[in-house]
């Protein structure tokens, strides 16, 4: 250490061949201050179609918590203990909610054209989560240990190789599948959705098409 | 009981409208959520606080 307790170097502010500089800079631009955790919001955000997003957020941490006990126990816990069978119906309960706030998010944000503004990327980053989404919702299905996730699978295989994407997963392989379902395509929506959550405060709540932002 | 009718029991009943054919659970859930997105739109926001809110807003 080369400076005193209470002192910064002045010459750290601006070593650009410091990574850990270059990465703190590129953190803290990333929304505008005060915005990562705002405590107040523009008066047309008081309406309950503003609230959905959120309340898709709020899903997905009960998904992922109810994921995670759910691993615990493995993937044929639900068939022999009842409160593998509870576990697994919030898992499965949650999901739904999800995709019913998503999908209502989604409404709301398509008919106010929420890609305005230059907010592009962040309506883009939000269809790519919800096409990751139902990936990651699919593969739960398939990871059911059941006839109906053998099913599914079976008529799954089909479409999937009927429009040529059959090469690079089987989804008739359950281990195959279930690694997906809880690694690789929960990292891709926790990441897409830190991403789109970091653009909305970047660039801030679409306002409706008739607000009036002079006054 | 036969393991067909058991089988069966589980498709749920369907609705078929031409080339068109929906379950009734996946019916009732939509009208659901349609009604969700409306009564979002036309309901009253509940607003605890006399503070206004930051009217500036900050589309770009």
């Amino acid at each position: 250490m080369t400076t005193r307790s209470g002192e910064s170097s002045p010459d750290t502010k601006t070593d650009s061949s410091n990574w850990t500089i270059w990465l703190r800079t590129r953190i803290e631009g990333l929304v505008p201050p005060g915005q990562a955790l705002p405590d107040r919001q523009p008066v047309y955000v008081a309406s309950w179609i503003y609230v959905f997003g959120v309340m898709t957020l709020a899903a997905l941490v009960l998904v992922i918590v109810s994921g995670c006990v759910l691993a615990v126990g493995g993937s044929a816990w639900w068939h022999v203990s009842s409160l593998g069978h509870f576990v697994n119906s919030v898992h499965l309960w949650s999901v739904q909610l999800l995709f019913g706030f998503m999908v209502i998010h989604l409404w709301g944000k398509f008919w106010m054209a929420a890609w305005r503004g230059e907010r592009a990327l962040t309506w883009i980053s939000g269809v790519v989560l919800f096409v990751v989404s139902i990936g990651t919702s699919f593969t739960g299905f398939l990871s059911q240990s059941n006839f109906d996730s053998q099913w599914i699978g079976g008529q799954a295989k089909d479409g999937l190789n009927s429009v040529g994407i059959g090469a690079w997963f089987n989804v008739l392989n359950p281990g195959q599948m279930l690694m997906w379902h809880v690694v690789l395509l929960p990292l891709a929506v926790v990441a897409i959705t830190l991403i789109h959550v970091i653009l909305v405060r970047r660039h801030g709540v679409v306002p409706p098409l008739d607000a009036n932002l002079e006054g | 009981m036969s393991v067909l009718s058991i089988v069966a029991e589980g498709a749920g009943r369907y609705i078929s409208w031409g080339v068109i054919q929906i379950s009734v659970a996946n019916l009732t859930i939509i009208v659901v959520m349609v009604l969700v997105f409306i009564l979002a739109l036309v309901l009253p926001f509940p607003s605890s606080h006399g503070d206004k809110s930051d009217e500036e807003g900050r589309a770009r």
